[in-house]
Parts: C-alpha cells; structure tokens; sequence
C-alpha cells in the first residue's frame, strides 16, 4: 500500500474514537466524583466501591484514548515519509515496552478467529499456536487467566510450541485474557506480549491496555475489531481449506487440519502454502503433496 | 454476633453479586428489596418502581399488593411521590400524607393512598450512574410510622440494588456485543471456507465463487451464511 490509501480517513476517525475515548473518560470521572461524596455519609461505604469501579472505567477510556492518538500520530507521519504501513497494534506493543505483541480472538471452542500482530514475531508465534493447537495464548483463553512462562518453562510446558517459540528468539510470553468486566465467562481471546519490559505483567499500566482493548477497540459499539484493517482473518487458508476438502473428499476441519501440518512440515508460512493450494500450485491429497 | 441489619445487608449482597456472572432476577431480586426494606423499618408497606429513563413502561414490586397498585397507577399517572423522586432525582423526605400540603400537591394519588390506609409515606431514589433508575417507595401508618433510621438504611438498600441492576446491564450489554463479534468473525470463517469448497467442486476462482454463493442467497431470500454452512457441510451442491 502506499501512502494515500485511506490514510487520511484512518487518521481522522482515530482521532475521533480518541476523543470519544477522554470524553468517556471523563464522564466516567464525575460519576465517580459523585459516588465519593455520597460515600461520605453514614453506611453509604458501597459508594466507595462503585466510586472505585468507575476510576478503573475512566482509566481503561484514557489508555484507549492514548492508543488511538498514537495510532493517529503514526498515520500521519508515515503520510509524509516512508516505511510500512503502520499497524494498530505496534503502538500496543509499544506501550508493553516490546515490538511484539499479538491480540487473538477465539470462538466459544477457544479456536482461534483472527489475530491482529505488531510483527513478524508476534504473527509467526500466533501462527504456531494455530498450527500446534497449544501455546501460552490458548491456555490464557482457556482458563480465563494470565499465563508469564519464560524460556525454560515454555518449552517444558509446550513441547510443541514451546521450543519452536524459543527458536523464534522469543523468552518470555505474557498472554493475558480478553474477558468483558465482571464475566469471566465471556472470553474473546488475549493479548500475547513477547519479551515485555520487566515488571510490566501485574502492573496498573498493563490492566488499563487490556481493558482499553477489550472494552474499547472490541466491544464499544463503535469499535473497530479491524483495527484499521491490521487484524488478518486468515481468508486464504480457509479458502484453501474448503479446497483440500473437495480434494480429498474429507470434512472441512480435517482438511484445516492437514493443511496446517503440511505447511509445518514443510517449513512454509501457512498464508504462502494456503495461496500455492489456492492458485493451483500445490494440491493435497490424503497421501501426499502432488 | 450479627444484628438483624448486617444480616439483611449480607442478603442483599448475596442477591446483587454473590453468583457473579449469572443474570439477575428482576422479580426476586426487588421484590426482596420491597419485602425486606418493609420488615427492616418496620414500615405499613414498601414498593420498588423501576423505570430507567427512556423507558416507557415501569416495573413495579411490592410487599402487598394494593402498595403495588398505587405506585403503578401514580407512575401513569404522573404524580406522587414516587414520579418526583424518578424525575428529579431527590429523596421525598417523611411526608404526612393527611397535611394540607400533601393534598394539594398530590390531590389524586393522596386520597388513594389514605383509602388503603397509608397515612406516610417517603421515597428514595435508586442511583444509577447518570441517572435515576427506580425508586424506593415507603409508606407507613399510625402503628407502622417511617422513622428517620429506616429511611437512611432504606437508601442504603436501594443502592445495593440499584448498583446491582446496573452491573447486570453492563454485563448484559457486554455478552451481546461478545456474541455479535464472535458471530460476525465465524461467519466470514464459514464463507470463505465455502467459497474453497464451490471453487473447488467447479473450478472457479475465488470471485466467482463467491459470486455464485451470493447469488445463490439473494435468490433464495436466504441468509448468506446459511447458504455457506451447507456448502462446507456437503449438503448443498451448487
């Protein structure tokens, strides 16, 4: 893409979402104002909590709103010079303290739906874990909880993932759930950040990023869960899913399936082995690639 | 040792946030409110109107069922204590209901409220966060009087519930939006995999595909995610 494709719309609408965002917050502030002198009057201490809720409320709009004015800034700048397209999810990153970082939305099944990544890394351990079907972002969705595993343990943990994740350069993986407040049992996926800034996982920083995204980039109603046209829905390989299963008469899951461990085998990045099957180049047959 | 208070405030904490993630029940949650605030100040009656605003229509719980019947007829109507505590947000403090002063400000809802025997009655809002949600309505009457104790205790319960109503929506509001992302994001999965399968079956390409799948819907009058679900399942040739 070059500069001009939509750069403009882009920078201007993140603007908005950013002023939206300060304006919440600060909405979210009086409230919480007005809980803090109810609170003052005699058995009125829930108040205090709820005053405490909207602080956090607020918080999560202002890390949105810095994300957003980030992004805006990197349009604008890249409008004027050269370089890549930047992506949503490198200011992410950036706030993290680490170019890479991963959002990963999952299905009920914690089946992976798309995956927005800051870079190359970021996409090709989201690309294992899909392949693999383990990893620190599956079990993050899995027990709606935050999973840190460092060099060791990531390849003890995952046998699998674990070594090719290493292999990648990366040591340390946070992946942090993506969960609606109060309702844990509502998970659309998790934030994976590789070799984060030491201290940053249980840090007030870091929860304000996670909610932002959750509550702001995903379920605001006017989120954008395209993050600007950087979350990659993975359409070829899917399409080159429905292919191999006319190919080699089997259900669409198992064609996913094989085409996901051809691909690993082969040492092929999945989008560049789906485009081959899609363009006629490759075609899968239950023995073998002909 | 638990006072009578505590226990009721643990109760009521039980009932707003004690099974978090479960959806609350309107009903039993402020019919409690209504039951319980009466037996705590030991007034003659409680109701609980809840009415957000924009809402056209009120849901009212009560401790008996002719408290019920006025709250509900004084929110249609307008008048009362119950609607100026909705609208402006404030407390009606202990009003005696046989005064001259009540009569005149609320001629209609005070001669029904004495024919069923309330000689009291008080109001406390139920606070949402930007906005008045409900209100708490307490009547009492000569061997049942308000006293200036149960009404504080009485805000304090209707706020328990009030913010408990409140995180209920949020929560409410949070898994649809869930559900409307994760639908939107398996359905494009479905779509594509389907246009694989067309391309495939017919050797076309991916356009022409989805060309064919599409047309194939609108021709139909049939949902175009549907039309793909069977195409991947093999129970659709096209």
């Amino acid at each position: 893409m070059t500069p001009g494709d939509g750069y403009a719309d882009q920078a201007a609408a993140a603007w908005q979402r950013a002023a939206a965002a300060r304006e919440r917050a600060s909405r979210a502030d009086d409230s919480a104002r007005r809980h803090d002198e109810w609170a003052r009057e005699p058995g009125r201490e829930l108040h205090e909590d709820l005053a405490a809720a909207l602080r956090t409320t607020a918080a999560c709009h202002r890390s949105s709103a810095q994300l957003q004015e980030g992004f805006a800034r990197r349009m604008t700048r890249w409008a004027q010079g050269r370089g890549a397209r930047p992506q949503f999810m490198t200011g992410v990153a950036e706030a993290c303290g680490t170019p890479s970082a991963a959002l990963t939305l999952v299905d009920s099944g914690q089946g992976q739906l798309a995956v927005a990544a800051s870079d190359e890394v970021a996409r090709a351990a989201q690309e294992l874990e899909f392949i693999l079907g383990e990893g620190p972002t599956r079990d993050a969705t899995a027990t709606g909880r935050t999973v840190v595993a460092t060099h060791m343990v990531l390849e003890e943990r995952w046998p699998c993932c674990g070594p090719a994740l290493t292999a990648l350069g990366v040591r340390e993986v946070a992946a942090v759930p993506l969960s609606t407040p109060d309702v844990s049992d509502v998970c659309l996926g998790a934030l994976a950040v590789f070799d984060p800034r030491p201290g940053l996982v249980g840090s007030q920083a870091f929860a304000e990023i996670v909610g932002a995204l959750t509550r702001t980039v995903l379920l605001d109603p006017d989120a954008d869960p395209e993050l600007y046209g950087g979350t990659d829905h993975r359409d070829v390989v899917q399409q080159a899913a429905g292919m191999v299963s006319v190919h080699i008469g089997r259900r669409v899951d198992d064609a996913l399936a094989l085409v996901k461990a051809r691909a690993f085998s082969l040492g092929m990045p999945l989008e560049t082995f789906a485009r081959g099957i899609v363009s006629g180049d490759f075609r899968l047959t239950p023995e073998g690639r002909s | 040792m638990t006072t009578p208070r505590q226990r009721l405030a643990s109760i009521f904490v039980e009932l707003s946030g004690g099974n978090s993630g479960a959806p609350l029940d309107h009903p039993v949650l402020l019919t409690a409110l209504a039951v319980r605030s009466r037996e705590l100040v030991g007034a003659r009656a409680c109701s609980v109107l809840l009415a957000p605003a924009g809402s056209e229509s009120g849901e009212v719980y009560a401790s008996e069922p002719r408290a019920r019947d006025l709250v509900r007829e004084a929110f249609n109507r307008g008048e009362g204590p119950g609607p100026y505590c909705r609208r402006t947000g404030n407390p009606v403090p202990r009003t005696d209901l046989r005064s001259q002063v009540a009569r005149q400000r609320w001629p209609h809802y005070v001669s029904r409220a004495l024919a069923l025997g309330y000689t009291e009655v008080a109001a406390r809002p139920l606070r949402g966060r930007d906005e008045v949600i409900g209100v708490l309505v307490l009547f009492g009457s000569g061997e049942a009087p308000l006293t200036e104790e149960a009404l504080v205790f009485g805000q304090s319960l209707a706020d328990i519930v009030a913010i408990a109503l409140l995180r209920d929506r949020e929560l409410d509001r949070s898994r649809v939006l869930a559900g409307q992302l994760e639908h939107a994001l398996t359905s494009r999965l479905t779509i594509e995999q389907a246009k694989g399968v067309l391309a495939a079956q017919r050797s076309l390409s991916m356009d022409e595909a989805f060309a064919i799948l599409r047309g194939h819907a609108r021709a139909r009058q049939r949902k175009l995610l549907e039309v793909a679900r069977e195409v991947v399942e093999g129970r659709l040739i096209l």
